[in-house]
């Protein structure tokens, strides 16, 4: 009979009753989809975050001794090598002079396409990035370099050394934008570099970037230091300190957003709940009068949440993970994997959202007063 | 949680029968309205009983007192021997559920329920909800061919009589009814009050509330009530 009543007093009233359910729905699936994506894509996000531009500078110490510009190349590659090959995730060096283009003196960079292009993901760049790091045809030219040069892509330049001894004409494959310093800049490969401006075999330094930051960082860079003492090694913390300070933000913002929609989902509820109890006023009634107690009638309309609440939880999970992979795709592309922990935070967060709306309504339906829902008109 | 005290003093004048109902100096004020003035009424176990008055003379506020959906301001109700001016809400309900079967002038059956799960509602909150028993009563009002029908599928008439079953369903010590022909044509008022004599004859206990004196003419006393007081 219990059931009977369950399943006719919700059924009756479909209406009402897809409303709250389609709100629970609604608060599940954001739940869902934003835990989801924080407890999977956190860690990937990080990861990407701490790739995002290079975090670790290797270069001459302050005072160098010998007199000479930069580091040597081959002291570089051993510095590298120290460095664990699974956290590395890209390395370019760096090699800077004063050149003349076409319309003008421009500082060019040497550099490591293939390593920078690893460590500047960020970059925006129109045409394409110059594929491998043995081509000397192809080159790079930062924005507004290339606006006061009025080079694009495609276009010849040709790049004369300091005392006009050597020059080369080069191809621009892509104008890379990437809001500092680089945009004054044209990049060549290192080995055209040191034909335009000498020191062979020498770098100033090398940017790497690494998945590693704090400590772990510093132990790498202390490593480094220890086994090679001509090297000055060190993390960049401007850079892994905001990747936190990002990621403590898009975390807030995805707390907020679940807030926001959680009270959202339990006002609904709350209000369809209400209108719920109104209409049935007759029928509690009828049921205190025929001697269903208060509990009864708490009992009676907390079940009836609570299939609600299971029903929009339910749907909701399925809807929020096929969320969460629309929004990995969009925002981070790349899968969200389904965490375990996910489905009872959801149910959880959905289950007290729906019995905090039904507070209200349940006090409405013990307080109904029999005897005057009962008189005859 | 109920408790049986000895009746009011003096005994039940209708001589050997125990009283059902049994009040002394009930009381019901609403704000500054005083519905209901010092009644002293005895019902003993059998009696068809009728109360009568004009309109806003307190009939409803001393049946919504005896069928303990209401409490009173002061004096003395006892049913059935328990002491019910005292109980909580919860105690009521249970009084309510073991002793009273009540039948209203709108019917209050629950619209998405069948004829059959409308008597067995009833059950539900008393014990044990039982089909074939529902079924049983309904045959008894004479709807046992309706018992799945909606009561939108019924007439007035029939929904009373459905109303009457479910009063009947749980050997209530009491039948209340608050007039329950007021919205029945004729025919349909003999048929039901044909049913509370035929209850009669088989020793219930009956209170029925109505204007019409042919109605009150087929009980065994009326009890007339004048701005919330008995007439002598
Ligand atoms: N809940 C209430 N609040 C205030 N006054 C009330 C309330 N219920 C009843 N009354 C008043 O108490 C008096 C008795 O009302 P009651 O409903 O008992 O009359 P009645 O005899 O049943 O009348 P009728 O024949 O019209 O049904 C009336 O004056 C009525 O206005
Ligand atoms: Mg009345």
């Amino acid at each position: 009979m219990r059931r009977l009543l369950l399943v006719k007093a919700l059924t009756r009233r479909n209406t009402r009753v897809a409303v709250a359910v389609a709100a629970i729905v609604m608060g599940a699936a954001v739940v869902c989809a934003l835990t989801s994506l924080y407890l999977d894509i956190s860690i990937k996000m990080s990861e990407e975050l701490r790739a995002f531009g290079a975090n670790f500078f290797v270069g001459p110490p302050p005072s160098q001794t010998t007199g000479q510009r930069g580091i040597d190349r081959t002291r570089l590659a051993e510095a590298i090598r120290t460095l664990p090959a699974e956290k590395l995730v890209g390395v370019s060096p760096f090699l800077y002079g004063l050149v003349r283009l076409d319309l003008g003196n421009a500082v060019l960079a040497g550099v490591d396409f293939v390593g920078l292009r690893k460590n500047s993901p960020y970059w925006q760049v129109e045409g394409g990035w110059v594929a491998v790091d043995f081509d000397e045809r192809n080159a790079m030219v930062g924005r507004r370099l290339a606006q006061s040069m009025e080079l694009k892509p495609g276009d010849a330049v040709t790049i004369v050394n300091g005392d006009r001894s050597f020059q080369t004409k080069v191809t621009v494959k892509g104008i890379v934008e990437s809001g500092e310093a680089e945009d004054d800049q044209i990049f060549v490969n290192l080995s055209l570099a040191h034909k335009l401006l000498g020191l062979d075999g020498r770098v100033d330094f090398a940017m790497a970037s690494l998945v590693a930051q704090g400590a772990e960082a510093d132990a790498l860079a202390a490593d480094m230091n220890r086994r090679l003492p001509e090297i000055d090694a060190r993390p960049i913390r401007k850079i892994a300190r905001s990747d936190g300070q990002i990621l403590d933000k898009i975390e807030g913002l995805m707390a907020l957003v679940a807030l926001i929609i959680v009270i959202i989902t339990t006002l609904c509820v709350n209000a369809t709940l209400t209108a719920m109890v109104a209409e049935r006023a007759p029928e509690i009634g009828l049921q205190k009068a025929l001697g269903a107690t208060d509990r009864v009638i708490v009992v009676q309309f907390l079940t009836e949440t609570a299939v609600i609440a299971a029903v929009g939880v339910s749907v909701g999970l399925v809807l929020g993970f096929a969320l969460a992979q629309v929004l990995g795709h969009a925002v981070f592309s790349s899968w969200v994997g389904l965490r375990v922990a996910v489905v009872p935070l959801t149910l959880g967060i959905s289950l007290i959202s729906a019995l905090v709306a039904a507070v209200v309504p349940v006090r409405a339906a013990v307080a109904v007063v029999p005897a005057r829902v009962l008189r005859g008109e | 949680m109920l408790t049986r005290t000895r009746p009011l003093a003096p005994a039940s004048p209708a001589g050997d029968a125990p009283p059902v109902i049994e009040t002394r100096g009930l009381s019901k004020r609403f704000g500054s309205v005083a519905a209901l003035d010092g009644v002293d009424i005895t019902v003993t176990a059998g009696e068809f009983v009728a109360i009568m008055g004009p309109s806003g003379s307190g009939k409803t506020t001393l049946l919504n007192l005896l069928s303990c959906l209401d409490t009173p301001s002061s004096g003395h109700y006892l049913l059935d021997g328990i002491e019910t001016a005292a109980l909580d809400g919860a105690a009521q309900a249970v009084v309510r559920r073991e002793k009273i079967g009540l039948v209203f002038q709108q019917f209050h059956l629950i619209p998405y329920l069948s004829a059959v799960e409308n008597v067995m509602l009833a059950q539900h909150y008393h014990s044990v909800a039982d089909r074939d028993e529902a079924t049983a009563a309904l045959a008894r009002v004479g709807l046992g061919h309706r018992a799945g029908h909606l009561p939108s599928q019924l007439s007035g008439g029939e929904q009373q009589r459905v109303c009457i079953a479910r009063a009947l369903i749980n050997q209530p010590a009491l039948i209340l009814a608050d007039e329950p022909t007021g919205n029945l044509d004729e025919e349909n008022e003999r048929l039901v009050m044909a049913l509370f004599q035929e209850l009669h004859r088989e020793g219930r206990t009956l209170v029925l509330v109505t204007h019409n004196p042919d109605l009150g003419a087929l009980t065994d006393r009326v009890i007339r009530l004048n701005h919330g007081r008995l007439e002598a």
